[in-house]
């Protein structure tokens, strides 16, 4: 088993109120190109997503490499190995240029290369400064697929490249460039598993799995491609850090949600109580200056919703090494809104106060981050109403202003 | 159970609220003017408890259902869940509509944000109120029971915490009035009138589950139906 680089043990796998995959037996060995191309409905999909441990296993294990992946208890390990994976939906946030998602893509894999040369085969270079979102439907299937094959080009040892329906929405040419690419993986050493009804990957397959199991193609000798061995680049580390700092400098989604809610709550509270006529030392002063910073964190992280554009929030999960969020942003915003209150308030400035205001938002968001996250996987997961949970917060919050009061920082 | 037997139960139910609300009303002897400042609004007591009390069992239901779907995959597990979470949501409303009632009338203020018992029971109610309207915004499926189980589970760790908030933290809500312990027993008439109303709402809120579960299970045979149809 260990010299599999994937194994699909007794897998069963539902979907909705159906079972897709009953007590599926896979290995794939370094070197095999396995093309699955049944009918619409077979469970192409669901074999990609079972195999990089996006979807619960009803039974059986998956293993790379022979670590184990994912089991039928949930128990889910980190890859110890990189893999690479095209989602049938892109899994790209619209707001990162494709350079950076395809240097995400390459972090992820532990080593950079020069990307040019491969944007050039696919004519894509001359957009690699523009968002995802300002790409056409094809371009962004491109840079998907690349972002799949990114792994077998930065590393000499033997990788997996999951690919769902990469020759979707490709012009000619570029259908021939993957299929070299794949020609090219594939003497790398690499193993991939393409889902796909495109008769052209037959050419590049070495078997095809559909009802009847694993058949090997009997074609003649696959072309040999050989190129310049590309030159490593050290990675950067910190990856869904640092994406989601640049996502949220970029959008300012975290001011335009969190810091409006923060910014109406402290306008509205204002109106309503003059703040000088409220004694020194009440739940009503202490409650007033972490309201703003509490609603600002209340509003959740909205980089989940901006991963929820073409599955990206999937591609993220599946790489298991961590998701990009607006934590730094929220605590910059529950410092700023607290100080903000402070000298609306016309109190002494303390530090204490703007740091635990800058706390309140950054934890309040985390809670409802989690909530949003742990509904992810419904099939509307926007139509859940995790809101309605968000009053278990409020407690807390209660708690809170009372030991700020108790405490006389104010 | 015979088709019509759920609703027999829930309607003896419904009886024995009335019955209660009426000897609340009606019969149960007024309390000393100098333990409360609303004697009168004491009386929501007789409807208040019962309702909590038949909301800890649709919960402990809600939990048990999560598990059985969760860890056994089990449809009647499933439709314990769905069933605990609408009864619950029923029971919880009572509970949370009646002890602001009675708050307004004896605190001056119908609720409030620090006092443990109150906010972690209300936030049971909220949990059963999102399980309701999320599965309802959502196909039925695998992806749902799981992620609707998982929270089933995890909400009902609020249960003990709701139990045990008026011993540990008591700021306005008063403590437990049965097995509370020397200062929380009651006596004669009064409990008389409160056994009446555990034993109603404990019928109702069988009666409610039962008809719940039912209402699912058809849910279920027609969607089955409907599947069978599609494929001719």
């Amino acid at each position: 088993m260990t010299d599999a680089l994937l194994s699909m043990n007794n897998v069963t796998v539902r979907r909705g109120m159906r079972t897709v995959l009953s007590k599926l037996n896979l290995q794939v060995s370094s070197g095999q190109v396995i093309l699955f191309n049944g009918t619409n409905g077979e469970g192409k999909s669901t074999i990609i997503e079972t195999a990089t441990g996006l979807i619960p296993l009803e039974s059986g294990s998956v293993h790379h490499h022979g670590e184990l992946l994912i089991d039928k208890s949930g128990k889910a390990g980190k890859p110890k190995h990189p893999f690479g994976l095209t989602l049938q939906a892109d899994g790209c946030m619209g707001s990162q240029r494709m350079e950076e998602h395809l240097l995400t893509a390459m972090d992820l894999t532990g080593s950079r290369i020069e990307m040019d040369s491969m944007l050039e085969r696919y004519n894509l270079k001359h957009r690699k400064h523009d968002l995802i979102a300002q790409l056409s439907g094809g371009q962004r299937r491109k840079v998907a697929m690349l972002a799949g094959l990114i792994p077998g080009f930065t590393s000499s040892d033997p990788r997996l490249i999951f690919l769902d329906e990469p020759g979707s929405g490709l012009d000619q040419a570029s259908r021939v460039s993957l299929i070299e690419d794949i020609h090219y993986l594939r003497g790398k050493g690499h193993a991939l598993l393409i889902a796909s009804h495109n008769k052209e990957f037959e050419e590049c397959a070495t078997h095809q799995y559909n009802s009847d199991g694993l058949v090997e193609i009997g074609h003649g000798p696959s072309p040999t491609i050989t190129r310049e061995n590309e030159r490593l680049i050290p990675a950067k580390t910190s990856i869904a850090l640092r994406t989601g700092i640049v996502t949220n400098n970029r959008t300012m989604s975290t001011l335009a949600y969190n810091g409006v809610a923060g910014f109406l709550t402290l306008g509205i509270l204002l109106a309503l109580v003059e703040p000088t006529k409220l004694d020194t030392g009440t739940i009503q002063r202490s409650g007033l200056i972490l309201s703003s910073a509490f609603a600002a964190g209340l509003v959740g992280d909205n980089m989940i919703q901006l991963l929820h554009e073409h599955r990206s929030l999937a591609w993220w999960r599946a790489h298991k090494q961590g998701i990009p969020s607006s934590y730094i942003h929220g605590a910059v915003l529950g410092f700023a809104l607290t100080l903000l209150t402070i000298f609306a308030m016309d109190l002494t400035i303390s530090w204490e106060l703007p740091l635990i205001g800058s706390f309140l938002t950054t934890s309040t968001m985390f809670l409802v981050r989690m909530f949003d996250l742990t509904s992810a996987r419904l099939a509307r997961p926007r139509a859940a109403f995790t809101r309605i949970l968000t009053p278990i917060l409020i407690l807390p919050f209660a708690l809170l202003v009372q030991w700020i009061t108790d405490s006389n920082l104010i | 159970m015979s088709k019509r037997g759920a609703e027999g139960i829930l309607l003896l139910g419904f009886l024995g609220i009335g019955l209660t609300l009426g000897l609340a009303l009606l019969k149960a002897p007024s309390v000393s003017i100098n333990a409360f400042e609303s004697p009168d609004a004491q009386r929501i007591f007789y409807w208040h408890v019962p309702a909590a009390w038949a909301a800890f069992i649709a919960f402990g239901f809600l939990f048990v259902g999560s598990a059985m779907w969760f860890f056994k995959r089990s449809n009647l597990g499933w439709r314990m869940h769905v069933a605990g979470a609408e009864a619950g949501l029923a029971t919880g409303l009572m509970t949370v509509w009646s002890g602001m009632v009675w708050g307004a009338a004896e605190w001056g203020v119908p609720w409030d944000w620090t006092d443990v018992r109150l906010n972690t029971f209300g936030l049971l109610t909220f949990l059963a109120l999102f399980l309701v309207l999320g599965r309802q915004s959502q196909p039925d499926g695998v992806e749902t029971r799981d992620t609707f189980s998982t929270f089933g589970l995890y909400g009902f760790v609020l249960v003990p915490i709701t139990y045990v908030a008026t011993r540990l933290w008591q700021i306005r809500h008063p403590g437990p009035v049965v097995g509370g312990g020397d200062g929380g027993s009651l006596a004669g008439e009064m409990a008389v009138i409160l056994f009446i109303g555990a034993i109603s709402f404990t019928i109702f809120i069988i009666g409610h589950i039962l008809m719940s579960m039912r209402i699912t299970s058809l849910e279920q045979r027609l969607e089955r139906i409907q599947k069978s149809m599609d494929k001719v």
